[in-house]
């Protein structure tokens, strides 16, 4: 009852938040029109700059170089990169792993495709848990406590080494963060050249498709403050495995 | 709001970079750490062709962004509330200040988790968050210690460089309340099982914003060490703050900055994490912060706005490029600027932040305008030009005697000898450049004319500038000895204010 009357409240000063906000965005955004000197622009003002250069945008490698540069890339900042022909290679791969390195809890992404391996069956020694399947549980948590985290990459650049994961309902944001190992799989398809070949999707789906949270994850987490010392993991994974299937 | 501001505009930037100087260690790391930084970027230019064509892209966004900011912020501001945050607008600091304490008030909160945010230094936030009993706990490896030490950043990449591993040991020893080892992976081990406890008890995370995407109301971060996704992902509260110049109008412009901004900062392809945050989880999500804020701040930066010189500072994107390639603050490293930039970005930055010429004259003053930040920066901000034109609105409005004043009788002596003066413009190697490009420029003002004439004729010595580096050394030290009793009084006192562990003169303590 208490909890409830807080949140009404709480709502309610938000609320009111907003409308002094509302009234205020007027006046703050007048004030630059005014700085500027002209009236406010409401017309979208042709951009002719937008996004990289011509040259860079007709720029592509083939599927072998997108493969070579990756994993240069992602090998040149201390992550790890497998080539696999199939999906029960990487199923191979991550239990042989988790095996070797002992691991205890491990934390994956609801997907088909990870269903289909069958991590559960295949590391019965471990306690494999499906993010968000189950409501009752404290998910970040169990991503806290996960020893390898399994995600399935949505795209992948190979001119930055970068590995993209998009969050929703069934990929958490925290599966690809808090557990001590990262396991990424991307399909071989997936892996773009540039950048701005995963950037578009953004712009051409605009506002309402895109999900809370996307990450471009290209290495291992790393600090360089003691002496400039090269000091990994202190918040995300400290290791990383790409797996390029396909 | 904060008492030790009143303190560092008793003390010149020369008391600051004394102590600087004095600091043996401070010096090798600032080094070690810019030209490292700077050979890293070096590699990522090279590597990456047509380097000057992207900077010329990115210097045409930030220009038609920043001529069009009301279009693209007003468009931000609608995008990101249908993506349900709450957005506030703050004039100024204490408006930021107030709006944040208000939220934090309403959850309750008793600590907040924050990842680097020069935004959230500019505003002093700590030490208002700790006024209200919240603690705020700085995540980044680097800030955390330099929480734990009580100061400031120096540098805006890599903020800790000018403490080493035994002073680090110390520190966070008597945090844990037992001796941990001199070792990096130590060390590092402690951080990160404290600050998961942090993240985990944390009721707010607050951040800063590298870019802000008017089209889909998203806001981008930039980081190495995942404790800005910790930040946004795991409390159940976020807010950001964010200078409202932070924008850009589409996902294709990020492509951009992300080609521009690692590169120039620390010399990667793209920093380990680059984070695109729309809007708070959503429903049915099982992690990210179910309310979600985002502070705009002005905070004197329309100040710029409108103003012919100075307009093309909200261009910045924050990447220390500046920095890492000035030779004044290669020598004396982040402190002495005292402000919360440094470098010369700083130089600017601060005083018409503040639209306080005369406090920060000096700090102009100790930039040697030989061009090298432009040089560097990704965005092609003429900040060597602006560095003239402070100077010049200085003197107009009748601060010129203050740069005879003691604080900056050092520093001139320093700079106006021309050997060492034109040692420092081989190493920005624009010698004959700036020579064409300050022919259109009112140098000749007051006491500046010693400098400008030592410039117009740069012979430049054969000699690198690391091979006069024990040359200089002794003949800062020999001018300085020259300096006024009252001011050698005034930094004798600072050092020794220092030894007794007050951590004043770098802002707030
Ligand atoms: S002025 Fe340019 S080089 Fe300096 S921090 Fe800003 S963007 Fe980077």
């Amino acid at each position: 009852m208490d909890m409830g009357t807080a949140n009404q409240s709480h709502q309610e000063w938000l609320k009111e938040m907003e409308a002094a906000s509302r009234a205020k965005q007027t006046s703050f955004i007048d004030g630059i029109s005014a700085k500027l000197r002209r009236p406010m622009v409401t017309e979208p003002p042709r951009h002719p700059f937008r996004g990289a250069p011509d040259f860079w945008n007709a720029y592509e490698w083939g599927e072998q170089e997108r493969i070579d540069r990756f994993t240069a890339n992602f090998l040149s900042v201390g992550g790890h990169v497998e080539r696999l022909a199939t999906m029960e290679d990487a199923q191979r791969f991550i239990t042989d792993k988790a095996n070797e390195l002992s691991a205890k809890y491990i934390v994956r992404q609801n997907q088909p495709e990870l269903e289909a391996l069958n991590l559960e069956g295949a590391l019965p020694d471990a306690q494999v848990s499906v993010w968000n399947s189950d409501p009752e549980q404290f998910w970040k948590a169990r991503a806290a406590e996960a020893d390898i985290g399994v995600v399935i990459a949505d795209y992948a650049a190979a001119y930055t080494g970068s590995i993209t994961v998009l969050s929703s309902k069934d990929k958490g944001r925290s599966v690809s963060l808090l557990p001590t190992v990262l396991m990424a799989i991307i399909p071989v398809e997936r892996l773009k050249t540039r950048l701005g070949e995963i950037m578009v999707h953004f712009d051409e789906g605009g506002r309402a498709s895109l999900p809370a949270g996307i990450h471009f994850i290209s290495g291992p987490s790393r600090s360089a403050d003691i002496e400039n010392d090269l000091t990994i993991g202190v918040h995300g994974p400290g290791v990383v495995y790409a797996l390029i299937v396909g | 709001m904060s008492g030790a501001s009143g303190h560092s505009k008793g003390s010149s930037v020369k008391d600051r970079a004394d102590l600087a100087l004095n600091n043996e260690f401070l010096r090798k790391a600032v080094k070690y750490t810019t030209e490292k930084l700077k050979g890293g970027k070096l590699k990522a230019m090279e590597e990456h062709g047509n380097w000057e064509e992207w900077r010329e892209r990115g210097k045409q966004i930030r220009l038609h962004t920043i001529a069009h900011l009301d279009y693209y912020l007003n468009l931000f501001v609608d995008n990101a509330r249908a993506n349900g945050v709450h957005v506030h607008f703050a004039n100024t600091a204490e408006e930021a200040v107030h709006i944040s304490l208000s939220i934090a008030e309403r959850k309750n909160a008793k600590s907040v988790v924050k990842s680097k945010s020069m935004v959230t230094e500019e505003l002093h936030l700590n030490h208002a968050l700790e006024s209200i009993g919240v603690e705020p706990v700085e995540t980044d490896l680097g800030e955390y210690i330099i929480q734990l030490a009580g100061e400031t950043p120096s540098h805006i990449i890599i903020p800790a460089i000018h403490k080493n591993r035994y002073q680090i040991a110390d520190l966070l020893s008597a945090d844990a309340g037992e001796t941990l080892e001199p070792d990096t992976k130590v060390l590092a081990g402690y951080v990160r099982k404290k600050l998961r406890e942090k993240f985990l008890e944390a009721d707010i995370g607050m951040t800063g914003c590298n870019f802000a995407i008017a089209e889909t109301g998203s806001m981008v971060l930039f980081e190495n060490e995942g404790n800005a996704r910790m930040v946004t992902t795991v409390p159940e509260t976020q807010i950001t703050l964010m200078g409202m110049e932070r924008i850009i109008p589409s996902w294709a412009d990020l492509e951009v900055m992300a080609t521009l901004l690692p590169r120039s900062a620390t010399g990667q392809k793209l920093t380990v994490y680059m984070s695109g945050i729309t809007g708070p989880r959503r429903s049915e999500d099982a992690d990210g912060p179910e309310e979600m804020h985002i502070i705009i701040v002005d905070n004197g930066r329309s100040l710029q706005l409108g103003d012919p010189e100075f307009q093309e500072l909200l261009n910045c994107i924050r990447c220390g490029a500046c920095l890492n390639a000035c030779p004044v603050y290669r020598h004396i490293g982040g402190h002495a600027y005292g402000g919360t930039y440094s470098g010369p970005i700083g130089a600017v930055l601060t005083p018409s932040l503040q639209k306080n010429i005369a406090e920060w004259d000096d700090i102009a003053n100790a930039s040697s305008l030989c061009g090298a930040c432009y040089e560097a920066c990704p965005v092609k901000i003429p900040l060597h030009e602006m560095l003239v034109y402070l100077r010049r609105r200085k003197v107009e409005a009748g601060h010129g005697n203050k740069l005879e004043s003691a604080g900056m009788i050092g520093f001139s002596k320093i700079m106006s000898n021309s050997a060492r003066f034109k040692a420092i413009l081989k190493l920005g190697k624009m010698g004959q450049k700036l020579v064409a490009r300050n022919g259109e420029i009112r140098l000749k003002v007051g006491p500046l004319k010693g400098w400008n004439s030592h410039r117009v004729t740069p012979s430049l010595p054969k000699k690198s500038f690391r091979d006069q580096w024990g040359t200089m050394e002794a003949e800062i030290r020999n001018g300085l000895q020259e300096m006024a009793p009252d001011m050698k009084n005034r930094m004798e006192q600072i050092v020794k204010n220092r030894e007794k562990g007050g951590g004043n003169g770098h802002g707030h303590s």
